[in-house]
Order: C-alpha cells, then structure tokens, then sequence
C-alpha cells in the first residue's frame, strides 16, 4: 500500500475558530508581530510547536484518571520508573515539570565561568541555561548540516574532528560533558546516526568525557536510523533506542515530544555522585524525588507515551506525513532543508524572500504572513532565535507538526497557504525590533514592519 | 448550612479511588525498609495518608471537565487568560506569572529580590522557602509572636508578626538590608495558624512606612480568611473573598502553591503589582520554568486551577473543610491527646515531646511517633522538629526547634468521617501504649532538606514500636 494511514482514529476532538483577514490584522498588531504573543484562540492551525501539543491517547487519558497524586512514594511514579528503565535501561530516573528544568539541574551542577560545552546543535533552552551558567555553548555540526539542498541521510551528526579541535583548544578539563541533540531540532530536525554517537563516545572515552543526549525526539531518530543506515533496516526501534541510550551517560529529555504528553520531563544520570547533587537541587526547585514537580497523573501518561512512541506504525506514520508536507512544498519550488526532518519542515526564508536582509528578519516576515494569510502559526528559527551576538547558520521557518493532532487535509491547507504567500512573495516585508529582554528574545520581543 | 455545628460536605462523592489494607506485618516490613521515614514509603503500603494537604485533594466535577478543555497551545493558551482573571479578581495583583508550583514561585521571587547579605524577615520558617532565601544569599529572620513557639498557649492569631521584633530587626540591621518581609497566612510549621487582618495591615504599613515590600505566602490564605471571619471583631458579615482581597491589597505581591487552597494536584505562581518586577519575572520564568503563558503546566492545569481558585472562597467549602480538621483535633483533645492548639486550618499537630516524653531529644521523638502510627494503623504523618529543622549553619549541631510535632495533615476533599474516626483511634492506642515506642538515630542524613530522604534505625531492637 501506497497510502500511509493513521494508526489511530479520532476519540475526542476540540474545535478550532476561523477568523477574518481583518480580525488577524487587527490581532497581530496587537501582540506586536510576535506570534508567541499571540491567543492560541485566534490561531487555526498552530504550528508553532511541537513540544507540549501532541494528542494524548485513551490509555493515556485513563492513565490520567489512574494518576496516584500522593506525595511521597506514588504507584504512578513506579509506573514511570518501570517504564523508562525498560526504554532506556537507565537506573536512575529523576522526573522534572519539563525538558528546560532537566538542563538547568545538570548544567547548575557542570557549568559555570569558563567551562565549555558542546553539542552538534544546541537548542533555544539548552544555550539559555549553559550561558545563564556562565558557560559557553559551542555547535559542532557537520558541514552538509549547514547546507539546506544536501541530502546527506544524517545531517545531525557532529563533527568529531571538531570536536576534537575543540578538546585540544580548550582542554578537556573545562569540558563538563558532551552533548548530543536528537534529532537536531535547531538544524532541520536532521537525525545522528549510530555511527556517529558511536564515533562521539569514543573521543569522549579517549578524554575520560562523559557524552549525554538531548534526547526529545529519541524515538524519531531512531526510526531514521533504522531506515537510513545500514545493518539496522531488520533491528526493531526499541532495541536501537536501547543503543543509543546505552552509548551515553546521561541524558535530558521533554517528554512533550516523544513522551507524547502536554507536560513532563526526565533527566537521567549513570554517574551516583551526580546524580546525589541532582537529587537535592530536584528536591529544592523542582519537586520530592518521586514526583518532581507533576501531578501522579502525569507520570501515568508519561510512562503510557514512553510505550506508544516506539511502536513502528506510529512512527513510520508520523514521520512520512511530515515528509508528505516537506514533498509537496519543493514540488511548489518553496525551498525547505532537505531532507524533510522528523517532526517539522523548515522553510529556507533566505531563498523565500531573497529581498529582505538577514538584519531584517526574512524568517519573521514570512511567518508574519502565513498567520495574516490563512491564520497558521509558524515559528522562526533564525536570526531573531539565534541572531543576537552572532550570526545563525540558517534563516529558516520550522512548521512544527504536533504529534496525532492533524489530519492530512489541514496539512493541505497549509500546503496551498503557502503557496499563495510565494506566489506574492516580493510583497513581504522586513521586520525591526522595537523591543527585547537580555535573553530568549525571541518570545516576548516586539517588531514592527518596515 | 452554616448555622448548624454539623460540617456536612457541600459535595457528594463522584468518583473513588481504592485503598489497599496492609497487615501490621507488612507495615512493619515496610517502615523497616523505608528506613522508619515517612516520606520514603511507597504509597500502596499507606492506608491514611496524612502525610500533606499539598496537591493531594480531589478535584471537582468541574474541574476535570476543566482538564478536558484545557488548550495545550504553548503560547498564549486560553486557559492562561482564564487563570489570569481568576487572580485578578479574587487575588487582585495585576500580573500573574504561573510556575509548575509553588517552589517554582519561590526560586523566581527570590532570585531577583534578595542580595546576597541581605536579611529575609518572616513570620516562621518553612523549610523550602527558606532554604531559597539561602540559595539566593539572603539570611532569615523570625519576627514571629513568641505564642506561635509554645504549643498550649490559647490565642486566636497564632501566626501574628511580632511588631516590636520587626522594628527592633528594622533597626539593628537597617532597612537597606532588608530584601522584603515574607508573610505566611496559616504558617504552616506553627500548625496552620492564622495572622489577623489588623496585624497583618500594620506589619505591611511598617514595612512600606521603610519602603519594605512585603510579599505574601498565599499557600492558605483562604483558610487564613476564614478564621479572620470567624475570629475577628467586625469581620463576621463579610465573604471569604473580601477578605482575601483585603489580605492581598496590603502587599505588593504573592507566591502561590496552589496545590493547597486552589484544589489541584499541580499548580502555583508568583503575582505581583511592580511592573518592572514583572517584566524581570517573565524573562526568568521562560528560562527556569515555560514561557509565561503556561509556567510549565499543562493549559488543562491552568484551567483547573482558575475553576479550583473561585470553588476555594465559598464559605460552604471552607466550613467543612476547617470543620473536618476540628472534629478530628476535638476528638484527640477529649483523650487527652496533647496537640497544638488552637487547631489550625490543614492539619493537627501532634505535640510529640509530650506524648513520647520518654525519648530524648536526640533520638527524635517525633520521627518515632510517625514511625510508630504507620505500624499502628497505616496512617502516614510527617514529622515537623527537629529532624525538619537540620543543622546549624556554623557549628553542624543539630538544631532543636521549640516544637516537636508530628503533623496529620487533611487532604481536601479526600477522606471521610469514618476516615477520621480511624486515625483518631490509632493515635488514642498509641498513646495508651506510648512507652513502647523506641527512639531513633540517623544510618544516613542527606546534607540538605535532610527529612525528605533521611533513614534511621531504632536505638534497640529492630522496630520502632514494640506493642
């Protein structure tokens, strides 16, 4: 069979508002040309994310009502442990409220003043709370990663010749632990392969370095692995998530991806002395150590996601509808970062809108329009995420597909929205910003139109 | 309702979630391996748990159907603006900045409102708040009225600011130094005792009168409310939230654990009037917690907890509630149980030096009693003295709080009269056989917070309740 269906089918629905050309005008001058100040209830197809958004599913939703809210020692909080041990073979499982509150406990404990991390990409929170630390967060990603026409099956994976540059420049001393994000949401939702986490460990071994996952979107890099790299086509996703995690000593993950949940996060440790620190800066800012800061229902539904993300159909699913968005973009001559990534596209606003310089904002612009067009949120990944205090590699536009919430109808809707914005493309405009925050500008900052 | 003694719930029940019944074997087994602390037993071994009120309560109708509306959009969700009119209307700051909970809250208010140095004052302790202060470089000060430290004292607002402690504080120190004053309504290590309505206006006018902001720790100012309604003169006709208004006016903000007053199982936030502050506020939340729409909740715990906010002012609720934590505590003083009174709004304080005169100090009599009441009946308490209070700062010697307590701590909504009547029986038994019950001593004592993850063995034998 050609046609890839869900796996699923609908058990609640929740409506969504069309609004007027007029109405949308009027409300984005009002949040300032910001979409993340915009009210989600003006918005009809939000695509702004896809971290917190997914659909939960009936067992999910029945693990919400078996959620044990005791304090101390909740059956749902065994669930939970049980079930990510069995996912990752990690012992030791720490639950937090979400993904950034996993970073800011590790990197309280490894940062600060002169230290250095790398990453092949750090994302938008992992920078914030290694520089809130006082220490530097350093990309490493290989060349083709840079490159949105190369069809390099990997396009995640770090450079480790780089990376060793980075050892022997900096020292291994003021290296806390490497990182690894998978997939690589900052560069396309592009995946690692094996055999690059493979070939990271083993400098991290020859430097007595301990390598660590940003580990949100596991399971999605994991199904490219098994599509894309050779040996793996016959090895079921479990088994090759247990691969991964085995290769790391420690990871972060939101589960609001993966997880397939609105709200949770989990940090996972190997190392007992770490992993002792953690438990108290837990306790202290996040919430007693079987509970971390979530109602029991939640550890429920988090231990349930865990289980439903490796399953095969939902994954061969998810990931070929966002190919399907990605195809059918290039077909219309949009350039996007090829290969389409795991759970978004993204648009290259530079070639969108040659016209409008990097200082100027082309990836705002375009996601300005798609919202006053046809009401889609977008979200900017470029020089207004990125852009302060350097320059981004890319100005791209991410259509974050949130997991199990659309139907391929709203996608082509989406699809022929945007077409009409290219097709009247030299008419965007570029943006400035009135005003910004010292960091993570990019969802409170206030533009206007030149 | 009201008129009548009866604290008949103004409820009934909708949805159940089973118990499991332990033998005494099995709980001696359990106690053992969770090293005779409370906090570390697993929750399929507790009958009763008593252990906190704080997100432990049942929702209503209402608010699951709240959970089913909840707009998960990561910005600008509905149920933010929900929420946020929800406190402003019953709260009445005018920004609201929502946190997973309420020690989300404390990490942000104190990070950018104390300078290292800086003196915290308060009226009582309680352990994450100050170990926030701390972390944040501050120092806390107790400015609460000598009352709140003896337990028998009789007097109606237990939990007053000591004016002539906080001005000779004021002047010793100087008010530059002074980050804010934090005020607890119901402070909870005084046993939920109340700060009254006169009170807290001249704290919060000597305070400004400095230029001193104080910010409010709402946890249960609701429950504050109630007893300023039926305790203070002039106060009896208004509503629970004119009240609670009127507390909230005299500050300049608040940090909220919403899993206590507001119903819900997850949930806080920080609320302030300072616009500047506000702004200083949402950039940190973004970092620590979620943008500020959502503060790390799901939207449906957003939702549930502006439907959980306006069920928590209606006097029915907060009759039953503080009346069901009174037939609990009168029925214990009729046996001669020594408790803290007055009784407070969330919780009976088991005054355990007293009823477990025997044992020293050092071997932690409250810690043995909660120990000793799980075996008893499968009750879970949380010991509230000295293993609570740590360690001196300078001299690493254990520090012993004026109160020794074990707290019962009601869930709201939870459990039923019949519930009540077991726990009252099982602290009466074990009071009658109260000489059975051994002292304890550390096998291991984490460096911070030590209570939550302490273990302990008996200083002879191998159970801590022999009877």
């Amino acid at each position: 069979m050609k046609t890839i269906i869900e796996p699923f089918r609908i058990k609640v629905v929740e409506p969504i508002r069309m609004t007027s050309r007029e109405e949308r005008e009027v409300v984005l001058r009002s949040a300032d040309f910001n979409l993340f100040r915009l009210h989600a209830d003006d918005v009809l197809i939000d695509l702004l994310t896809d971290s917190g958004t997914g659909a939960m599913s009936s067992l999910q939703w029945a693990g919400v009502m078996r959620g044990d809210e005791s304090y101390a020692g909740a059956r749902s909080w065994f669930v939970l442990e049980e079930s990510v041990r069995a996912l990752t073979g990690f012992e030791h499982i720490l639950p937090t409220h979400q993904g950034r509150a996993s970073e800011r406990i590790l990197f309280e404990l490894v940062g600060g003043p002169g230290k250095v991390v790398p990453n092949n990409s750090h994302f938008d929170t992992t920078r914030a709370n290694i520089e809130h630390s006082g220490a530097r967060a350093v990309d490493l990603l290989v060349a083709e990663g840079r490159d949105p026409r190369s069809r390099a099956p990997f396009k995640g994976n770090m450079d480790v010749a780089a990376l060793e540059g980075l050892i022997a420049e900096v020292g291994a001393g003021s290296i806390p632990l490497v990182m690894l994000t998978v997939t690589n949401n900052s560069g396309g939702g592009q995946p690692v392969s094996m055999e690059n986490i493979r070939a990271v460990r083993a400098v991290c071994d020859r430097h007595d370095l301990p390598l660590f996952l940003d580990a949100c979107r596991f399971a999605e890099n994991a199904w490219f692995i098994k599509k894309r790299e050779p040996g793996y086509g016959e090895r079921p996703v479990a088994e090759i998530v247990r691969e991964m995690f085995g290769l790391c000593d420690g990871a972060t993950i939101s589960a609001k991806k993966d997880g397939l949940v609105n709200i949770g996060g989990l940090l996972l440790v190997r190392n007992p002395e770490l992993m002792r620190r953690a438990d108290e800066l837990l306790i202290l800012t996040e919430g007693y150590l079987t509970y971390g800061g979530l109602a029991g229902r939640d550890l429920e539904a988090m231990a349930q996601g865990f289980r439903e993300v490796v399953d095969e159909d939902y994954l061969h699913y998810r990931i070929r509808s966002t190919e399907y968005l990605g195809e059918r973009l290039l077909r219309a001559g949009i350039q996007i970062v090829e290969p389409p990534g795991g759970h978004a596209v993204y648009i290259d606003a530079a070639a969108f809108a040659p016209h409008i310089a990097p200082a100027q904002f082309p990836g705002q612009a375009l996601a300005v329009a798609m919202y006053r067009e046809a009401g889609i949120r977008a979200c900017e990944i470029g020089s207004v995420m990125f852009g302060k205090g350097g320059k981004p590699p890319m100005e791209l536009v991410r259509l974050a597909i949130p997991r199990r919430v659309y139907t391929q109808s709203h996608i082509d809707y989406v699809i022929e929205a945007l077409e009409m914005v290219f097709a009247r493309r030299d008419r965007l405009r570029g943006m400035e910003i009135v005003e910004e925050p010292p960091s993570l500008r990019h969802f409170t900052a206030r533009f206007r139109e030149v | 309702m009201l008129q009548k003694r009866s604290w008949a719930e103004p409820w009934k029940v909708k949805m159940v979630e089973h118990l499991r019944m332990t033998t005494r074997e099995e709980r001696e087994r359990a106690i053992a391996e969770a090293g005779f602390n409370t906090f570390l037993l697993p929750s399929q071994y507790v009958y009763i748990d008593l252990l906190t009120d704080s997100g432990t309560s049942a929702m209503s109708d209402t608010q699951w159907a709240g959970l089913l509306k909840g707009d998960e959009a990561y910005a600008g969700s509905m149920n933010f603006y929900h929420l946020e009119a929800a406190v402003r209307k019953f709260y009445g700051y005018k920004h609201l900045i929502p946190t997973h909970q309420g020690r989300g809250a404390e990490h942000i208010l104190s990070h950018l409102c104390i300078k290292p140095g800086q003196v915290v004052p308060g009226n009582m302790y309680f352990t994450t708040t100050k170990a926030h202060q701390e972390l944040a470089g501050g120092t806390f000060a107790d400015v609460i009225v000598d009352e709140a430290h003896d337990p028998d004292v009789m007097h109606p607002f237990k939990g007053n600011v000591d004016i002539d402690k906080l001005k000779a504080l004021i002047a010793r120190v100087g008010e530059k130094n002074i980050a804010y004053l934090s005020l607890e309504t119901n402070v909870n290590m005084a046993g939920g005792q109340p700060c009254s309505m006169a009170n807290i206006k001249e704290t919060c006018a000597l305070c400004h009168r400095h230029g001193i902001r104080v910010f409010l720790d709402a946890t249960r100012a609701v429950e504050n409310a109630y007893f300023i309604k039926m305790r203070e003169a002039g106060c009896a006709d208004r509503s629970l939230a004119e009240i609670l208004r009127e507390i909230c006016d005299q500050t300049d903000g608040c940090t909220m654990s919403a899993k206590k007053d507001a119903l819900v199982n997850i949930g806080g936030f920080l609320a302030v009037n300072d616009d500047e502050l506000a702004e200083q506020a949402r950039n940190m939340v973004v970092i620590y917690e979620g943008l500020h729409t959502y503060g790390g909740l799901a939207g449906r715990d957003m939702e549930a907890m502006a439907i959980g906010i306006e069920e928590s002012v209606q006097l029915d609720h907060m009759h039953s509630r503080v009346g069901q934590v009174e037939y609990l505590g009168e029925k214990l003083i009729n046996a001669g149980i020594p408790i803290m009174r007055p009784i407070g709004g969330h919780g009976i304080f088991l005054n355990a030096a007293r009823m477990l005169s025997h044992i020293p100090r050092e071997e932690f009599p409250s810690q043995a009693l909660a120990a000793a009441l799980y075996v008893d009946s499968g009750v879970r308490a949380m010991e509230r003295g000295a293993v609570s209070a740590g360690r001196d700062h300078d001299t690493g010697e254990n520090l012993y709080p004026s109160l020794e307590l074990v707290r019962l701590t009601i869930p709201r909504r939870v459990y039923t009269q019949a519930h009540m009547d077991v726990t009252a029986e099982s602290v009466i038994a074990l009071y009658e056989n109260r000489e059975k019950v051994v002292g304890l001593r550390f096998t291991y004592e984490p460096k911070h917070l030590r209570f939550f993850q302490a273990r302990f063995e008996p200083v002879r034998g191998k159970q801590v309740f022999t009877g």
